[in-house]
């Protein structure tokens, strides 16, 4: 697969099997990792293959403005096709020049305002703000359901500790990477290839799932679910901390040595590792997460956990279609995209492209 | 409201008003600001209370009949977003935006479809005006549609700008390279015209709405109105509240079956039922006294909380209930003292005693005190309780006290007793011997922590505490005030069983006396 190919909207359907999908994900790596530039891309294979489905778009937090509010760099925009729907707070759109017709307010508040629903009355420029919470990514996905059934949902999201594009809210993801992460095509390779296959952990067993699902039901918004025993026979404790970081000792204080599972609702960080990895009961059981969006570990503890006996799963798993490669950097260097692709595909077993730049 | 009903915190949370007032839910913004906003009515606004309890009344025969408009009005209710802000951006001329105009046509929506509920309206007593021309500003193709953009209806000039942008953005959907970035480039410029075009439009169209403001401030407001009566009917109905009679001042106050919801449910739990409460309050005093266990302060809270709903504005929940209006309500308990802050309990009540006194001898008040002066000395107390009923029994205010000291019968002075645990019902439960043997001592190997040093309370024991509860009859009545009968605590220690030593002490003690 070359760059120039990729291109062709046909093409990236085809690799991304977009028209099937309901909902998917763009997901960046870091900073100025090219999502924009991979959903102007999506926008524009879709008008040229003529879909029938619309667009319905929405981010997680801020995305679309002019420039990069960090670094002052000029940003690729979007342009959105007559007929899409649009999630963005009001702060944001008072700054798009589409004509916007107002669907629906939301009652979802941001840092700019209310997010309103909207659809697209002509082509034009739209500023995506959307909610920074899951639970409301949910919400706005439901209500722009409502007004076409048949979307597809985009959210436009970005790898954070608070926010997450996964947990059942998108059925797949394109993971965005960019020269940024790194210049040197290994170390790239190497650090795309780990997150790569952190966003791939595999799913519970669905019986486990299930206990853990009907234990969120029965005792609902709580941090930590510990299964002790076997399958014949396990007993469910429950640890209710207001954060994992900071609790790991509280949370190894609870396991034993019968621990089979344990659930951690939120970001699986280095730091909480290392709090459990000093409790000599965490051994021989599995770590769970919501989805492979929240766990930001390093591969030295990853390679802890191994040694440990310790497996990670998680209760969604991510189906990533495609990884996006953006050989620019934001200071303007432009790294030769052949030998990156050539690398990367060497680690990546999901297709890896470069799209090439979309400015609309 | 804060001079009117004076009790404090942890009362008012031990009486669950909050709690009950949290149970009326209103659904739309404008009905939660006017609950929010507590109205305590007294006999200056005793009209304005009788309209509200008798469109509580018509309400009510709607929710209870499943009347349709009840569910429709609701769902349009909880519709209607907080219009302050947009209404005050309109009056002040400011240019609004999509999103408020599309706030407001929602609302006019919303208006028309409850004008159009003649049943519910008549009931709730109140009348929306017609917005209807005002709604056809922010619909101008009449295409009856709820969503909002500037229409190009507005202006033909609006219309062209947009026909000519049309055709760059096809131009621009099929050209590439540099050809695309000048027709992105010319699209730039018309939609700065139509930027500037549609800013024309807002200004004018704000304009032309703000000569709509009456109506909409006056339907907005009936909105909220509808919504409050609506959700006090809805509490009624869940808890059996009922139409109260305001009589004139001079008549006594008259609850038959008044019951507490929140204590019922409790009693539910543990599979009692919870016995209702029948009471006349004249002016001046009453006495409520009787056994331990009987009930007393649950009598007081629940009367307090019909009484106080009533003049909230909300039916209370009793079978029947007349009431005078009180220009202020006070309850003291000396149960919640004030220890914690590390001040004397009586001093506390004996600021209260004079605060309530003085207030009375200028307003008609509803004074409650449960068991005052119950950490003072008997000798002591019985005279404070005496002067309390003597005097408010010839003031104009209502005091109803429950005591354990004996009050002598003087004028303006009734007497009520619960019932307690008739003699048929205690020769069923045949005394009971304590074992000897004290728990800790059995279970020698238990290490000293703090936690066993404290004994906890045998489950047999509490147990028997229940089955005595069991037997009491709570039911209030009124007595002749001269054979108040004891409160029947030795009876209960006896009960309990208390070491025959100690008991044959109580009741040559108590022979003494």
């Amino acid at each position: 697969m070359d760059a120039v190919a990729a291109t062709k909207g046909i093409d990236l359907l085809q690799l991304t099997g977009l028209q099937d999908l309901e909902s998917l994900a763009i997901i960046g790596l870091s900073k100025n990792a090219g999502k924009t530039t991979c959903l102007n891309h999506i926008i524009a294979a879709w008008q040229e293959t003529s879909q029938l489905r619309p667009l319905a778009l929405t981010s997680v937090g801020r995305d679309g403005e002019l420039e990069d509010i960090l670094s002052g760099n000029p940003k690729p925009r979007i342009y959105v096709q007559t007929g899409t729907l649009i999630a963005s707070a009001e702060g944001a759109l008072l700054r798009s020049d589409a004509l916007l017709e107002i669907l629906e307010l939301s009652n979802i508040r941001t840092a700019l305002g209310e997010v309103i629903i909207c659809r697209a009355l002509s082509d034009g420029y739209v500023e995506l703000a959307g909610p920074s919470v899951t639970d409301e990514v949910s919400t706005i996905g439901t209500l722009m359901r409502q007004h076409e059934p048949e979307c597809l949902f985009i959210i436009d999201g970005a790898l954070s500790r608070r926010s997450q594009a996964g947990s059942g809210v998108s059925e797949a993801v394109i993971l965005c990477v960019s020269a940024e992460t790194s210049a040197n095509p290994e170390t790239l390779a190497e650090k795309s290839s780990f997150a790569l296959s952190l966003l791939q952990t595999p799913a519970l067993p669905e019986e486990i799932a299930l206990v853990f699902a009907e234990a969120m039901v029965v005792h609902p918004k709580k941090r930590v679910y510990i299964l002790n025993g076997n399958n014949s026979d396990m007993t469910l404790a429950i640890l209710d901390t207001p954060t994992l970081v900071g609790n790991g000792k509280a949370i190894a204080n609870k396991i034993n040595a019968d621990t089979s599972y344990l659930f951690l609702q939120g970001a699986l960080t280095d730091q909480v590792l290392q709090e459990l990895l000093s409790e000599s009961y965490f051994a021989n059981l599995t770590v769970v997460v919501e989805d492979g969006t929240r766990l930001f570990i390093k591969p030295a503890s990853l390679q802890k956990l191994r040694d440990r006996s310790v497996e990670l799963a998680v209760m969604n798993p991510l189906d990533v279609r495609l990884v996006c490669l953006n050989p620019t950097r934001s200071n303007g260097q432009y790294i030769e995209p052949e030998l990156l692709l050539a690398t990367l595909r060497k680690s990546i077993d999901v297709p890896v492209v470069d799209l090439g730049p979309k400015t609309m | 409201m804060k001079s009117s009903v004076i009790v404090s915190p942890e009362l008012l949370d031990e009486l669950g008003l909050l709690r009950i007032l949290d149970a009326c839910q209103c659904r739309s913004p404008q009905g939660n600001i006017l609950k929010n906003s507590v109205t305590f009515y007294t006999n200056n606004s005793r009209n304005s209370l009788q309209e509200e309890l008798i469109t509580i009344d018509k309400l009510l025969k709607l929710v209870r009949s499943n009347h349709p408009q009840v569910t429709e009005g609701q769902i349009q209710l909880s519709r209607l977003r907080e219009l302050r802000g947009t209404l005050g951006r309109l009056e002040k001329g400011s240019l609004l935006d999509d999103t408020e105009f599309f706030e407001l046509k929602s609302a006019f929506a919303i208006f028309n479809r409850l004008r159009r509920m003649k049943n519910l309206l008549d009931a709730a007593g109140v009348n929306f005006e017609d917005t209807k021309t005002a709604a056809t500003l922010l619909d101008p193709a009449g295409t009856a549609n709820p969503t909002f953009h500037i229409y190009s209806e507005y202006s033909p000039e609006l219309a062209q700008i947009r026909a000519r942008k049309k055709e760059l953005e096809k131009e621009i959907r099929q050209a590439t390279g540099p050809q695309r970035k000048t027709f992105l480039t010319q699209r730039a410029l018309v939609t700065a015209q139509e930027d500037q075009e549609e800013e024309s439009i807002r200004r004018q169209l704000g304009m032309k709405l703000a000569e709509w403001l009456p109506q909409i401030k006056h339907n907005v407001s009936v909105c909220g109105i509808l919504d409050f009566r609506l959700a006090k009917a809805v509490l009624a109905s869940r808890w059996n509240g009922c139409l109260p009679t305001l009589v004139e001042n001079h008549n006594p106050a008259v609850l038959q079956n008044a019951f507490h919801p929140l204590i019922a449910a409790m009693l539910e739990k543990q599979g009692l039922s919870f016995t209702p409460i029948s009471i006349e309050l004249n002016k001046g005093t009453t006495v409520l006294s009787g056994a331990n266990m009987g009930g007393k302060s649950v009598a007081l809270k629940t009367v307090f909380l019909a009484l106080l709903m009533t003049q909230l504005g909300y039916f209370p929940f009793c079978e029947s209930l007349q009431t005078p209006l009180f220009d202020f309500f006070a309850f003291e308990s000396s149960y919640e003292g004030d220890l914690h802050r590390g001040l004397s309990s009586f001093g506390l009540e004996a600021v209260q005693i004079r605060n309530h006194y003085r207030k009375s001898q200028s307003q008609k008040g509803l004074i409650l005190m449960d068991e005052p002066c119950r950490g003072t000395n008997p000798s002591d107390a019985t005279a404070i309780v005496q002067a309390l009923c003597n005097v408010y029994g010839k003031s104009n205010s209502t005091f109803l006290i429950a005591t354990h000291y004996h009050v002598r019968k003087s004028s303006g002075i009734r007497f009520y007793q619960v019932r307690g645990i008739s003699p048929d019902a205690l020769t069923e439960l045949a005394t009971y011997r304590y074992s000897s043997v004290d728990p800790i001592e059995t279970e020698a190997n238990i290490p000293a922590t703090a936690s066993n040093l404290t004994v906890i309370m045998k489950h047999e024991d509490l147990t028997r505490v229940r089955r005595i509860q069991n037997l009491m009859d709570y039911r209030i009545e009124e007595i002749d005030g001269v054979n108040q009968s004891s409160s029947g605590a030795i009876k209960i220690a006896e009960l309990l069983g208390v070491d025959e030593e100690l008991l044959r002490e109580m009741i040559a003690a108590r022979q003494e006396e």
